[in-house]
């Protein structure tokens, strides 16, 4: 679905933000790409939808190559993309022109879209909010209200740019149990984080280090092969429980009912 | 510091203005203020006055309101009254040293000032009856045949809609920045005038920053959701003009071509 | 130093309101301010440092009412230092140096002094001199957060009021940040007032918690008695408990055993938790 092919991106010649990375998403998967501050995660992130474009080798989503501009049109309707600071991805004055921008630019017929404008904010529980404005809502309102203006444009990829990572506790629940649904009903999700907690109920982990890609394979030999304190990451809890237990792998925990519900007593 | 802005305050009462077309608040309304560019007269001044004043009792918007509005002019209210009255020449009423009061001076500095506040309290009624997007919407509608032109209409309706909705933003910021910085012993209120000034770089710098950082995000969001360059996007509120649009077209069209009677039959 | 707050209300129309809120604050302690978004936490905060001019009850710092201007209102507290969650908002010098010069300065302190103190308080932040000439904005995340922080220790604060230090940071970046903060804490023996929403922080590092819900102050403990002894508290306003501490009263539960714990620190918590899961042979399903 998604191919990244001997990318190299940077602002300035002499600089490395983004050096010779290579891999494949498949439709469906959960994909969480992590890395420090500054590691060029967000980068990638960015190289995906196209809003940024390669300097060497080819971003490409279903045949589609970032770099030709008609092409990134179709990229961008089905792709969407969570952005960081819940402040400054909200567009329009209302909850409800927000999920409209993007069906007006994508074309949708105008009988279309007061349904699709319902289904999407009902999907985030954002139903009541029509007529809201941004400066009334919480973080975590307006990354639902992000994420509905995705979802009615109905895309096949959505990407999370540490959509998380500004939001009280209840909030990110609130997003992280979407991203989930969204998943389980067959969108291919990419969430990027440095909160190791959230990466160990995804399918698989890209790890980002100083431009290179250091690491692609399951959560579970991330944790047990890599020593991620060297990418200023930690050990989720979970993990850091077993190790100093010295219990048998495998050992997750279900991020949505936490540690209680994986013991018993023998 | 949030209070005193008028733009993007709405404020509903349901009165005749808010049922209107956005395009007929504007065109009559332009047409209007126009029209008083020729007010000369003290009856054409009270004639056109009690006009303006029973357009804001139709809105149903409490007086304090306009009121309230007009506070931030006041400089330029007062400034161009004193330019007026000292600048004009004719009969000295009163003098003082170097300078000379005249009658004329007196009479033109009532008109000037007079004239912008009846400018401002009709501008003011179109911002305050008229939804932000509507208005944005209205505008467009009106310049969509400088499109042909190459005249970037739709972008230019995306920068007055960001504008709205970015100003309550930009103040919480600005809020947050001198609570930040009053915190660091940096409090400009309790300084005299130009020391005052100086006073406002380590709020404006970081205002600046982030304002800026705000903006590279938001050109990324943008494009995110496919906006293509404002081609050819399908609208979902669509305009229409009512019979109550004719209705006071009408009465704006009659009122203008009263004023440039009375104007012409020197009233 | 000691702080107190008794009966203090405020009504602020952009504040959140704070109803009767009474506390004393001893010196020498890592106090934690804990509740919900929107709890009073951060006007809480405020009213400390002098920052909402009108407050009703009484504020005394040593038994001492803090002074008011002719109309009552409270000043700034030149004598308490004040973090902000976005250091972007605190910073506009060119440099660096001119960034932690600035207060000094305008206090009157020779550039002798601000040379000496700006390389005393360099490396109690794991800072090294030469970001000096760098221009703040510049630096990335966690540094400017540094620089905010040794900005404000510049003045030599006698209590210092940190607002959600961490949040964006990568967790190395912020537990190195927590670490520095706590040695300060503890070298200069002074107060620390953390303002936080992770659970995990406040377990590890506070001496002593304040826990608000919808204005009102429902509770100043101990670290430990809150999380293990008094933890309805925070299931009762939404609040979750840490997962060490879940660990722990889940083990208790299924052992029926009592776990003895001086502290609520992870580490300790596995010391004592291990020989008892060995002992039972707990599994996970």
């Amino acid at each position: 679905m998604l191919t990244f092919d001997h990318v190299h991106f940077y602002y300035k010649k002499g600089q490395t933000i983004i050096n010779d990375v290579n891999f494949t998403i498949q439709a469906g998967e959960f994909v969480s790409i992590v890395g420090a501050n500054g590691s060029g995660k967000s980068t990638v992130a960015k190289l995906i939808d196209g809003l940024l474009l390669p300097k060497k080798g080819t971003v490409k989503f279903q045949q589609l190559d970032t770099t030709n501009p008609d092409e990134l049109m179709k990229i961008h309707q089905q792709v969407g993309f969570v952005f960081q600071n819940p402040e400054d991805q909200f567009i329009t004055t209302t909850v409800m022109d927000e999920v409209l921008f993007g069906l007006q630019n994508i074309r949708v017929p105008r009988e279309e879209m007061r349904g699709r404008v319902d289904t999407a904010l009902r999907a985030v529980q954002m139903e009541e909010y029509l007529e809201a404005m941004p400066h009334q809502l919480s973080g975590g309102q307006k990354q639902r209200v992000a994420i509905a203006a995705i979802l009615a444009m109905q895309p096949k990829m959505i990407i999370f740019d540490e959509a998380t990572s500004m939001l009280d506790p209840q909030g990110r629940k609130q997003v992280l149990s979407i991203m989930h649904e969204l998943h389980d009903q067959g969108m291919t999700i990419i969430h990027i984080t440095h909160h190791m907690e959230e990466v160990l109920s995804a399918e698989r982990i890209l790890l980002i280090h100083e431009g290179h890609l250091e690491f692609d394979g399951d959560p579970f030999v991330f944790f047990e092969t890599m020593s991620v304190e060297k990418y200023q990451l930690q050990l989720p809890f979970a993990v850091r429980l077993r190790k100093t237990l010295q219990l048998d792998p495998p050992f997750t925990v279900n991020w949505k009912e936490g540690i209680r519900s994986q013991w018993s007593i023998n | 510091m949030s209070d005193t802005i008028l733009i993007g305050q709405y404020m509903e009462t349901n009165s005749v203005f808010h049922r209107l077309d956005p395009r007929t608040k504007i065109l009559s309304l332009f047409i209007i203020m126009l029209s008083f560019l020729m007010l000369k007269t003290a009856t054409s001044f009270t004639i056109v006055s009690l006009f303006v004043f029973g357009i804001l009792m139709l809105s149903k918007i409490p007086f304090p309101v306009f009121m309230k509005g007009l506070k931030p002019i006041l400089f330029i209210l007062t400034f161009t009254f004193v330019y007026n009255v000292l600048l004009t020449k004719g009969n000295v009423i009163w003098s003082w040293s170097f300078i000379d009061v005249t009658a004329e001076g007196l009479q033109n500095g009532v008109r000037f000032v007079w004239r912008i506040i009846l400018l401002v309290l009709l501008a003011s009624i179109l911002t305050l009856t008229t939804k932000p997007l509507e208005l944005a919407s209205g505008l467009e509608k009106l310049l969509a045949p400088l499109s042909k032109f190459h005249v970037p209409v739709e972008q230019f309706s995306l920068m007055i809609v960001i504008a709205i909705r970015f100003i309550p933003t930009i103040l919480q910021e600005l809020d947050r920045i001198i609570l930040a910085q009053k915190a660091r012993g940096h409090d400009i209120v309790h300084l005299p005038l130009v020391k005052r000034m100086l006073a406002y770089i380590p709020i404006l710098i970081p205002l600046l920053f982030t304002t800026i950082q705000r903006a590279e995000q938001l050109t990324y969001a943008i494009d995110a959701r496919a906006y293509g360059k404002g081609k050819g996007r399908t609208a979902y509120k669509l305009l229409q003009f009512q019979q109550i649009d004719y209705v006071v077209g009408m009465i704006a069209v009659l009122f203008v071509i009263t004023v440039i009677i009375i104007r012409l039959g020197g009233l | 130093m000691v702080y107190q707050l008794n009966n203090v209300s405020v009504n602020y129309s952009r504040q959140t309101a704070l109803r009767n809120v009474s506390c004393t604050m001893e010196e020498g302690k890592w106090i934690s301010v804990i509740g919900q978004t929107g709890a009073g936490k951060s006007t809480f905060v405020q009213v400390l440092k002098g920052l909402i001019p009108h407050i009703d009850g009484d504020y005394l710092i040593d038994q001492q009412p803090v002074k008011r201007d002719a109309k009552g209102q409270l000043k700034v507290i030149p004598e308490i230092g004040f973090v902000f969650q976005y250091p972007e908002h605190q910073l506009f010098e060119t440099t660096v140096f001119k960034e932690l010069a600035f207060a000094p300065k305008q206090q009157g302190m020779s550039n002798q002094q601000i040379t000496k103190s700006i390389s005393k308080i360099l490396p109690q932040l794991g800072l090294s001199e030469d970001i000096l000439p760098l221009a703040p904005f510049q630096l990335s995340g966690g540094l400017k957060r540094r620089v905010a922080i040794a900005s404000v220790l510049m003045m030599n604060p006698k209590l210092l009021i940190v607002d959600e230090p961490t949040a964006g940071l990568d967790p190395i970046s912020k537990v190195a940040l927590l670490q520095l903060l706590k040695k300060w804490q503890q070298q200069v023996n002074r107060t620390l007032i953390f303002v936080s929403h992770q659970m995990e922080d406040v377990a590890e590092y506070s001496d002593e918690v304040i826990v608000f819900h919808e204005g009102c102050l429902i509770g100043q403990l101990d670290t430990r008695t809150l999380f293990l002894e008094q933890s309805h508290l925070l299931e009762k306003i939404g609040l979750s408990l840490p997962e060490s501490v879940q660990l722990l009263k889940l083990v208790e539960e299924l052992t029926g055993e009592k776990i003895q714990v001086s502290s609520c620190r992870e580490q300790e918590i596995f010391e004592k938790v291990i020989p008892v899961w060995k002992a039972r042979r707990l599994q996970n399903v």
